[in-house]
């Protein structure tokens, strides 16, 4: 793999660090920040794991890191990847990073590989592109790339259209063509919700796997708890454009702390329910970015909300493991929270809940 | 398979359909023996009963409609147009077709060339460049154009690139070498080709914008391919459908365009031609010339539909 | 609410429509207006025509020293007869058929829509010199001329709005409550193609305009009288551009600027009422 690789790529420690990134679209019915103050990092062969409804700004997060924003977004802050400043005046130009440095698996197969493009010539064009490949080595390399994913006949399959593939052979041939030029760096968002049930742990297992071969880092988007669990080391959850939760994946697991998180975990789909049902579970529906709630945007859909909640919102701060941050006034296991849930419990509501 | 057999049925019968038209209205509105003959034909006098009796043998118009009809589609089939109606011997019609025809085919041609080699480029930049200033203008632009009528599309470009500048003849010898009368074509293929171009524009720019807001754009984008090859490579190519129906439809119109435009450039095509052959009621004439257009315009729709499958691999049957 | 905005025509629009109102009542009362007479010869003493525009004649004169201003207003009464019977005439026939043969479908539509494939596969223009030479050369002919060729178009367009309305709520309800054929077309399914029909009228008249001048150049317009066709051609000749362009570009600016006024007017009507129907 040598010679793929650019000068100055980090081998091991911090790739990506991103600080106080907020992305704002200009609408016709007034600005929407998507994004909101938000800060993390990511090392060198780490798995990071979005977590959020829809809505929740976790697709934009991922898309701004790398630039892939329509016209009428604006980012603010900073974002690092490697020694390069992706952001304001003498960022680098995203196209020399795009493909090589870092890319992205989109989330529907069938719509994000080019229909009149043979899959071949889609893996070939990064690698012609960026690493000037002649066309015969090109295709050899493809040929050894669909292999890599496990297509089966990979010289028969480089010649044929998308619609010749199913769902996910054609997730395998997208992650093929992100891998093509060996990035550092490869974004997933919410890869496998196009996907049947049964696909969808293989193609999970997929990029596990060629993450640990490439030691790549990878940023996983999903709505789904369940699935960062086993594919990923860190998790950020996030909620109305804001990180709410961040913490190593064991941490999170065993001690989660913002009830949104927790909420989260409740409506994982269970394999005995239909897949799209799962969305619905929190009742209530995400903020409205127009017009954000003055207090903890997750307020008026949190059983646990008190007044301090909508009067003041809460920041992102350390708990007692530094490495676990949350924003929450009460979270889980504090005493307001206890004993919100033992009136639950007894069957007395309180407000809150819309 | 079964689909390609549908289309030849479906051509085939436009074919008879047109001709029958043709046929009737000629033939039921229309006297062509005053033509031929003179005012010998409303003539009682023996000697131009005989003439007139002679003339309707010799073009078989004693004979009754259908038959007449069926006995055209005979010989036409076996590539036999007929002769021409004419008062001074019988030149066989084809003689006409073959030396009109290629002029107007190289007029046509040129002007569907011109007319995609402007809106292409033309739709790739505004699309890129959509609801931009650049693209408003150039929508004022093809909205003028469209409603441009093409005969005084003509004498504009005439007053100006021939007159005012000189750059273009204004006229057409049928004598002059081959290239210089693709010369002297241009001007009038550019007549015909602008408006049709901003047609065209309209159509590839609107499906542009649709293709470059699809999934599959955004990932050749973060694929790191340039812009310029996006929309070369990505976005043009599940662009055109619209555009090549079109492009075949319209080639019916601009044949009747060309007509206009063939006579204000004096180009002795097919257009003076039927015009002429109406004129002087020469049945055998107008009727090969209008198959010709008709089976120019099936072809030319068959070929789009060849074209589309090239384009689109999901489309082959 | 932004479909405030989007729903109003605009200024263009009204900008369009006068200028069609002022043609239009110029041609109307062409015979009672202060203009000099389309036919007569205004010769100068010692002064070959045509003259250039001046005072006296505003856009000048043809070669024959006629007032061009005067024969532009005569010629838009031809020329927007002409466009409005062809018009009107392909509205009745291909709207009809359309409508019957999207409401009925079946056979009906199947004969209905081969004969128009059969009229669009036409090049309209040898149609019309078709009917043109063979028939007399008189106002009503090529005017009905020109009214068949628009049958096709519009019927096809008719055709395609009723199929869009035919398997609405509202037809099946009257449907449902004992409505015949006849009602559920003149009552539900007319309103709502008349709409984008009207449109096409605007474009259709425009088209037809257009028509008559390329039927001028082929010398087979209407034989008795000026129209904006004829006017055209009569400047279009190489040395008439040369010595005298404003012969061709008096009546080619107002053809001009009635067809656009013509199709941004057919547009924006379009448009509008595409915005309501989004908005339901």
């Amino acid at each position: 793999m040598s010679g793929l690789q650019t000068d100055g790529r980090v081998e091991q420690g911090r790739l990506l660090t991103v600080e106080n990134l907020s992305t704002t679209f200009a609408t016709e019915r007034g600005p929407v920040r998507a994004v909101d103050q938000v800060s993390l990092s990511l090392d060198r062969g780490q798995a990071l794991g979005i977590v959020g409804e829809s809505g929740s700004g976790k697709t934009v997060l991922s898309r701004s890191i790398m630039g892939l924003l329509p016209s009428t977004a604006r980012r603010e802050g900073s974002i690092r990847f490697g020694d390069h400043e992706l952001l304001g005046s003498g960022a680098v130009d995203m196209s020399k990073l795009w493909g090589r440095e870092m890319s992205m698996v989109f989330q529907n197969p069938m719509v994000s590989l080019n229909p009149v493009m043979r899959i071949g010539e889609q893996i070939a064009e990064p690698l012609r592109i960026h690493l000037g490949m002649s066309r015969r080595d090109a295709r050899a390399t493809t040929v050894r790339l669909l292999r890599d994913v496990r297509i089966p006949e990979p010289e028969r399959r480089v010649d044929q259209y998308p619609h010749e593939l199913s769902g996910g052979m054609r997730q395998r041939v997208m992650i093929a063509i992100t891998l093509a030029c060996g990035p550092t760096l490869l974004f997933a968002d919410e890869p496998t919700t196009a996907l049947d049930v049964t696909v969808q742990a293989q193609i999970l297992d997929l990029i596990a796997e060629q993450r640990e071969e490439r030691n790549m880092s990878v940023v996983l988007v999903t709505h789904d708890l369940g699935v960062v669990a086993g594919h990923t080391d860190v998790i950020a959850v996030m909620y109305g454009g804001r990180l709410v939760e961040v913490a190593p994946t064991a941490v999170l697991f065993a001690d989660m702390r913002m009830p949104y998180t927790e909420a989260l975990l409740q409506s994982i789909p269970r394999l005995d329910q239909p897949s799209h049902t799962r969305l619905t579970a929190i009742p209530g529906r995400p903020p409205d970015l127009l017009d954000p709630p003055r207090g903890c945007a997750f307020a008026p859909r949190c059983a646990f909300a008190r007044d301090r909640c909508r009067e003041e919102a809460p920041t992102l701060t350390p708990a007692d493991n530094p490495e676990h941050r949350f924003a929450c006034w009460y979270p889980v296991g504090s005493a307001e929270y206890l004993e919100t849930r033992e009136r639950i419990a007894s069957g007395l509501t309180i407000g809150g809940r819309s | 398979m079964n689909y390609w057999v549908q289309r030849l049925t479906a051509s085939i019968m436009l074919l008879l359909a047109v001709s029958m038209l043709t046929f009737g209205a000629m033939n039921l509105l229309g006297d062509p023996l005053f033509n031929i003959l003179g005012p010998a034909a409303a003539d009682t006098k023996p000697e131009s009963l005989e003439k007139v009796a002679a003339a309707k043998e010799l073009y078989h118009l004693d004979r009754p409609l259908p038959e007449r009809y069926v006995r055209w589609l005979g010989d036409m089939v076996t590539g036999d147009f007929g002769v021409q109606f004419s008062s001074t011997g019988q030149p066989p019609v084809s003689d006409l077709v073959v030396e009109r025809f290629p002029r107007s085919l190289t007029l046509l041609v040129m002007a569907q060339l011109l007319a995609s080699m402007i809106a292409i480029p033309w739709a790739l930049i505004t699309a890129a460049r959509a609801n931009r200033p650049a693209d408003r203008i150039s929508t004022i632009n093809s909205f003028l154009l469209i409603a441009m009528p093409n005969f005084a599309l003509a004498v504009i470009l005439k007053y100006i690139f021939g007159i005012k500048l000189g750059w273009f003849p204004l006229t057409f010898k049928a004598t002059d070498p081959w290239l210089t009368r693709i010369y002297q074509t241009f001007l009038p293929a550019l007549t015909i080709a602008l408006p049709a171009a901003a047609v065209y524009q309209r159509l590839l720019r609107t499906d542009l914008i649709t293709t470059l807001q699809e999934d599959f754009i955004l990932m050749a984008r973060s694929k790191g391919v340039s812009r310029r090859r996006v929309l070369l490579r990505h976005a043009l190519r599940p662009s055109l459908f619209s555009f090549i129906t079109v492009f075949g439809i319209n080639t019916g119109a601009l044949i009747g365009g060309s007509l206009i435009v063939e006579s204000i450039f004096r180009i002795p095509g097919l257009g003076s031609a039927i015009v002429e052959a109406i004129l002087r009621e020469d049945f055998p004439v107008v009727l090969a010339i209008v198959m010709i257009i008709t089976t120019a315009f099936v072809i030319v729709n068959v070929v789009v539909d060849i074209v589309y499958t090239l384009i689109d691999p999901r489309v082959r049957r | 609410m932004s479909d405030t905005i989007t729903k109003r025509l605009g200024p263009l629009f009204w900008l369009a429509v006068g200028w069609l109102a002022i043609v239009s009542l110029l041609a109307l009362f062409a015979p009672w207006l202060p203009i000099k007479d389309p036919d007569s010869y205004f010769l100068v003493r010692g002064e070959r025509p045509p003259y250039s525009p001046s005072g006296t004649h505003w856009f000048g004169t043809d070669q024959d020293a006629r007032d061009m201003f005067a024969r532009i207003i005569y010629g838009a009464r031809v020329s927007l007869v002409i466009g409005f019977v062809a018009i009107a005439f392909g509205m009745v026939v291909g709207g009809t058929a359309g409508i019957v043969a999207g409401y009925l479908r079946g056979r009906t539509d199947k004969v209905v829509s081969f004969i128009f494939i059969v009229f669009l596969s036409f090049p309209s223009l040898v149609l019309a010199i078709l009917i043109t030479a063979l028939l007399d050369r008189g106002l009503v002919t090529i005017a009905l001329t020109l009214g068949v060729l628009a049958v096709a178009p519009v019927g096809r367009l008719a055709r395609a709005t009723t199929l869009a309305y035919a398997d609405r709520e509202f037809v099946t309800a009257a449907r449902a409550i004992g409505a015949g054929d006849r009602r559920i077309i003149v009552r539900e399914l007319l309103p709502n193609v008349v709409i984008p029909m009207g449109a096409l009228a605007l474009l259709g008249m425009a088209v037809a305009i257009v028509a008559e001048g390329g039927l001028a150049f082929l010398g087979l317009s209407v034989e008795k009288g000026p129209t904006w066709g004829k006017l055209i051609l009569i400047g279009a000749g190489s040395r008439e551009l040369e010595k005298s362009p404003w012969i061709a570009f008096g009546p080619i600016i107002v053809l001009f600027l009635t067809v656009l006024a013509l199709n941004y007017a057919g547009d924006r009507i379009r448009s509008y009422y595409d915005v309501r129907e989004i908005g339901l």
